[in-house]
């Protein structure tokens, strides 16, 4: 079983209507536990976050780098609704694994887009068995994007890999419009792609083959 | 592939919830900027009007609630009710002689709107005409 350390951002946001909110402000349908993508209007991803309701309240777990974007993105929508978000990022470590450990009973296990993810109390002191190279090649097998090689704050998320996590007929979201329109045309700009190596241009290399984020036309 | 993992990670299972998240002492709410209260100031076509004049009749006891919620393609939605009371703390106006009700925690987003109403058979109804957006979408429901 191989663990990654995932530089996570981990937001608890309490209230009584957090799904509804986070559902109209992202492109997957958030009804429960769930892995949406926060876009703007202009349907560049803000962060992709793994939704976890827990019995007190709903974690947010996005990327590290994204968070302050993402604090406000979600900060400026909260319009009189009792909703309080608290950044519990500093007392958790994530990990994302390619295995489920069924007997786990000191972390909190989600299924997330990027594998098997474990949200554990820094106390327990984990550590990754991964190496980075272990990891890129886990990603390249499964044709996985990440944070910082192909999601990045410039793509939207059909570009890089994402398209599972746009769901078709939930109504409107920030971005909707547009990344409808893309789909309904036909018309992406790029898309994810798995090449032999040697890879001009990769954003993950593997041991034998890498990732690209391609043109479509 | 398309929607696969979309429907999939729905229902998904859980074991049990063992992140820590935190205490009052040790990750107190995120201090949150509120937007400052805008004295409202806002108009109403005769059209928009005359329908409301329809739907209120003689009663004047109630009061259209011209309020935003969060979401939509453009980020803020317009909401219109009309309502007897409501607990959201409000400004209250009088427009046109219609009890005219804002949510104080939108105030900064609809300060100058134009209550319209446009007749036709598809995207009829009551539209605002809002100087604060930059932006808004197709169906005229949603704004940033």
């Amino acid at each position: 079983m191989g663990m990654h350390k995932h530089p996570a951002s981990i937001l608890l946001l309490q209230g009584s209507d957090v799904l509804p909110f986070l559902d109209g402000l992202s492109t997957n349908l958030v009804d429960g536990p769930c892995t949406t993508v926060f876009t703007n209007q202009h349907a560049k991803i803000i962060d992709v976050c793994d939704v976890i309701p827990n019995d007190n309240g709903v974690a947010l777990i996005g990327y590290e780098a994204n968070k302050t974007q993402l604090l406000a993105h979600l900060t400026s929508k909260i319009l009189g609704q009792s909703i309080t978000i608290r950044d519990i990022s500093m007392l958790n470590d994530v990990f994302l694994s390619d295995e489920k450990r069924l007997e786990m009973d000191v972390a909190t296990v989600h299924d997330s887009f990027f594998g098997t993810m474990y949200v554990v109390p820094k106390a327990h002191e984990w550590r990754p068995t991964w190496t980075l190279e272990e990891w890129n090649n886990y990603r390249v097998e499964r044709f996985l994007p990440y944070y910082g090689y192909e999601i990045t704050q410039d793509r939207h998320p059909l570009a890089c890999g994402l398209e599972s996590l746009v769901h078709t007929n939930k109504g409107c979201y920030v971005g909707q419009e547009i990344i409808t329109r893309m789909r309904s045309r036909g018309r992406q700009g790029h898309k994810l792609a798995r090449k032999q190596n040697p890879v001009e241009g990769a954003t993950t290399v593997g041991q034998t083959q890498s990732l690209i984020v391609v043109r479509t036309q | 592939m398309n929607g696969f993992r979309a429907s999939q990670v729905q229902k998904r299972w859980q074991i049990g919830y063992h992140m820590d998240c935190g205490t009052c002492e040790s990750a107190s709410p995120l201090q949150m900027h509120a937007p400052e209260v805008v004295d409202v100031t806002l108009t109403m076509t005769e059209k928009a009007s005359a329908m409301l004049e329809d739907a209120f009749g003689d009663d004047r006891s109630h009061a259209l609630l011209v309020g935003v919620l969060s979401g939509g393609c453009s980020g803020y939605m317009y909401d219109l009710q009309i309502v007897e009371q409501t607990d959201t703390p409000c400004q209250e106006l009088s427009v046109n002689g219609f009890r005219v009700l804002v949510p104080l925690a939108s105030s900064h987003l609809l300060n100058g709107i134009e209550i319209d109403y446009v007749d036709r058979l598809m995207g009829g109804g009551f539209k605002i005409n809002n100087p604060n957006a930059s932006s808004s979408c197709g169906c005229g429901e949603s704004f940033a």
